[in-house]
């Protein structure tokens, strides 16, 4: 079947191929960063005796390759359309798109995490909180739970996961917000909810711990695209998404310190809405410590939030039922500091988790 | 080194290739050697001077055993040699098993020696012992380290295989030819081994790893995970096997066939004669019949059987379960030589029904971490223990990978070879196959590079042993 020039074809073919993605390989400069994996690139081993004998040059070097690798957007994106087009793959590395949606397939329930995050929580409470607190707990749901029953992907039983999640930390008040939100509460290509629709979450947030909210904002879009977490790693071509925020007198007057690095910083960071992650622009991003001063409070009412980054958006729009709002995340700071910057004393106390962190309770400090 | 991996494929080859294709013709042996060293040293930088002392002892030995040939003196130097060839292995791979055994019969408590398994140190042990067994036997005695050095040390089937005889390769070792047929068709067999090992098995053992970490089994689940799996570890070994072949044909080498469609076979005599097939003859020619074979009567064949199969199972791993597993294939293997391939041979549908039923219990017992999860694992293909027929989980995965399935199905029968094989006899088949060829192989060869930069799941099922 094969003659001798269909055999030269196929060899200089193989050559081309492996030769030019040798030398690209070689010369081409690889990425600073992977932007679409919001990481930085593993460097480049350096060659020594010592690496060379324990292996950590050859270890080094297979993730240097694999990370450097010239057009790699480029061959993931082939990946991803070669598992869901010839393979039909339901998802590519547990991520899937429904309907222009991005959604990582979060299952299944992992009870055992449920455990350790209320045991977390439980701490806090037992160290710091007395019964003049008023502490509350709600869980957000990930996007997965508005798409996979639609889209025949696996989902949690997540009215289970609130029931046993409310029973775990049953010293809290449990505010439910669930039946508030929808798949278009979401950002098609993040995993995070929209601050511009999420509104009425917030009234029951404060409705539930006894306050009242304005609900006179305005809504201002930020300039250019935003491709969200998911999208880079589904790898797949899908509509960006738009940010867009709102302000308000409370808003707009309240002053915010960041504690970690000694700092005020602004309520929307316009720096970070430009940069590598946009959803960074609600109070700075994963901050570990923050407190929203309210210049103009009607009331002396202050609230601590345990929060993950869920919490960075919905808090502005709490500021105006309270004097003062600490957001504090024990996925960066141990409980056991806490003390030396909030006074509890008083306080509500609301811990607001999204699904996806409780569910991989082990970032929780 | 993995062969399918980026610096393999993108690094390695391609400067390994070009030094090897400029060199003249006396010194590709030295680049292929220091080559292989290198590949061998990338995954074990320490175990390369254990590789180069038994390299040097097999040598030592193959120059005593000729030059004492038909004496007492030469059947000692064969023996010592393959006993130190073993010694090593038994150290390295079964030290902890026996250890771990002695203290549970006697309730001692010598600790375990904890030795990372040295990769590949069954092939190449295997491959010494056929040198030196070859020699004993009247080849001709390697005299240059070097091309002793390469038929051991070679990187396409160092660390998996195919386990090469000596004596099929020595005259390849000295001299070789290179051709575009060659090198085409080396190129054609490595890309379509890559696409298995890549496409198919990686896809199928992820797969086999969501079973695994599942909270919830079910009936559809086991049986889904036993068929990935029988369909993972044939595509991850036939494909690593290929490649090797592909590899070897590249360099001028023709290695022995591993694998011949064994999931058609329609009895367990017949799957062994096509799967893992240097393996299967190597046992034949250096265990069963210096044991005797079938030349001592029937009573001595069946114990002979019961030990090969015992050592192949043991070869495989240093867990109980592989030994069962041996043990089961020379069950199997007696029956049907004293009386069961007659009643297989009256129905071709029931007879594979019967190969690839067994077969696929033999790989779940292959592939649990010990005995008491192959019992569960097949207990759970009948529902044993209370499980539910189907699991949201099980029928997600079906779904998701119904299609690697069908494809892994198909590949396993040889209809898609002789199809292509009718189409090519046709003047006008032959000249689509022609245009259509290389641009499949390109297409292959950038998708699966696309899953390499894409992923990093991609360990050889093979390695462990």
């Amino acid at each position: 079947m094969h003659g001798k020039k269909e055999n030269m074809v196929v060899c200089i073919l193989f050559a081309l191929l492996l030769y030019g993605g040798f030398l690209l390989c070689l010369f081409m400069p690889g990425p600073r960063y992977l932007e679409s994996e919001r990481r930085a690139p593993a460097a480049a081993p350096v060659l020594t005796g010592d690496a060379l004998w324990s292996g950590r040059f050859m270890t080094g070097f297979e993730d240097y390759g694999m990370d450097a690798f010239p057009f790699r957007d480029f061959f993931r994106s082939i990946k991803a359309l070669t598992a869901g087009g010839v393979f039909h793959r339901l998802d590519n590395n547990g991520v899937y798109v429904a309907d222009g949606y991005i959604s990582a397939m979060e299952y299944p329930y992992d009870d055992k995490s449920l455990d350790r995050a209320a045991e977390r929580f439980r701490y806090i409470y037992d160290k710091y909180l007395t019964d003049e607190n008023r502490v509350f707990l709600s869980v957000i749901p990930d996007k997965n739970c508005f798409l996979a029953g639609e889209y025949d992907r696996l989902s949690m039983d997540y009215g289970e996961f609130e029931r046993q999640m409310a029973e775990k930390a049953d010293f809290a008040e449990y505010i439910r917000i669930s039946d508030l939100l929808e798949r278009e509460d979401y950002y098609k290509t993040d995993t995070h909810w929209r601050q511009e629709r999420i509104l009425d979450v917030a009234d029951r947030l404060a409705q539930s711990m006894g306050t009242e909210l304005s609900k006179d904002y305005e809504t201002h879009g930020v300039e250019g695209d935003f491709y969200g977490v998911y999208y880079g790693q589904a790898a797949l071509p899908v509509e960006p998404d738009r940010i867009w925020y709102l302000t308000g007198e409370a808003i707009d007057n309240c002053r915010v310190y960041d504690w970690q690095n000694g700092r005020e910083i602004p309520v929307y960071n316009m720096e970070n809405a430009m940069g590598r992650d946009p959803y960074e622009m609600f109070l700075s991003g994963s901050l570990s410590l923050i407190t929203i001063e309210n210049q103009d409070a009607r009331t002396d009412k202050r609230l601590v939030i345990f929060r993950d980054s869920f919490g960075s958006s919905i808090a502005p729009l709490l500021i105006d039922g309270y004097s003062r709002i600490t957001l504090a995340d024990i996925r960066y700071i141990h409980p056991d500091m806490l003390g030396k910057f909030v006074d509890f004393e008083g306080c509500d106390v609301l811990f607001l988790y999204s699904t996806l962190v409780l569910n991989h309770s082990d970032t929780i400090k | 080194m993995l062969f399918s991996s980026i610096t393999f494929l993108y690094y390695f080859l391609p400067l390994t290739m070009a030094l090897y294709l400029m060199v003249p013709k006396r010194f590709k042996n030295l680049v292929l050697l220091l080559a292989s060293l290198v590949f061998y040293a990338w995954g074990e930088p320490k175990y390369v001077f254990l590789m180069a002392g038994s390299i040097l002892l097999g040598y030592g030995f193959g120059l005593l055993i000729e030059k004492f040939r038909g004496k007492r003196a030469g059947r000692f130097f064969c023996i010592v040699s393959v006993l130190f060839s073993l010694s090593f292995l038994l150290y390295f791979k079964y030290a902890d098993f026996f250890l771990e055994n002695f203290n549970a019969v006697t309730g001692a408590h010598i600790p375990l020696l904890n030795i990372a398994l040295p990769i590949g140190i069954s092939f190449y042990t295997f491959q010494l012992i056929s040198y030196t067994v070859d020699v004993y036997r009247g080849e001709k005695a390697q005299k240059n380290i070097i091309s002793l050095a390469v038929y051991i040390a070679m990187f396409p089937q160092l660390i998996a295989g195919p386990i090469v005889r000596y004596s099929h390769i020595a005259g390849q070792i000295e001299e070789r030819e290179y051709s575009w047929n060659g090198m085409a068709e080396g190129i054609r067999r490595f890309v379509t081994g890559m696409a298995k090992k890549i496409l198919i098995s990686n896809q199928l053992a992820e797969l086999c790893s969501v079973f695994r970490a599942s909270g919830e089994k079910s009936v559809l689940f086991y049986w889904l995970y036993a068929l990935s799996f029988m369909l993972h570890i044939y595509y991850d070994f036939s494909g690593y096997s290929d490649m090797a072949i592909g590899l070897g044909r590249i360099l001028g080498f023709h290695f022995q066939e591993n694998f011949n469609y064994p999931y058609i076979s329609k009895s367990i005599t017949e799957f062994w004669r096509r799967w893992h097939i240097s393996l299967g003859t190597w046992f034949r020619d250096y265990v069963y019949i210096p044991l005797g074979g079938n030349r001592l009567g029937k009573g001595r064949q069946l114990l002979n059987i019961l030990v090969v199969w015992m050592l192949t199972g043991f070869w495989h791993g240093a867990e109980w379960n592989f030994i069962v597993w041996g043990l089961i294939f020379a069950l199997l293997l007696t029956a049907e030589k004293l009386w069961l391939l007659k009643i297989l041979e009256k129905s071709k549908v029931l007879a594979h029904i019967y190969t690839l039923f067994l077969v696929m219990l033999s790989f779940i017992i292959f592939n649990a971490q010990d005995m008491g999860q192959a019992f569960s694992d097949i207990g759970g293909l009948f529902g044993i223990g209370g499980i539910s027929l189907l699991s949201a989980e099980a029928v997600y995965c079906l779904k998701s990978f119904s299609v690697v399935l069908f494809m892994g199905i198909v590949g396993v029968m040889p209809a898609v070879r002789n199809f292509v094989g009718y189409i090519g006899n046709k003047p006008a088949g032959g000249r689509i196959l022609n245009i259509a060829e290389p641009v499949i192989l390109v297409g292959l060869w950038l998708v699966m590079t696309a899953y390499l930069v894409d992923g990093s799941f991609n360990p050889f099922l093979y390695f462990r042993f």
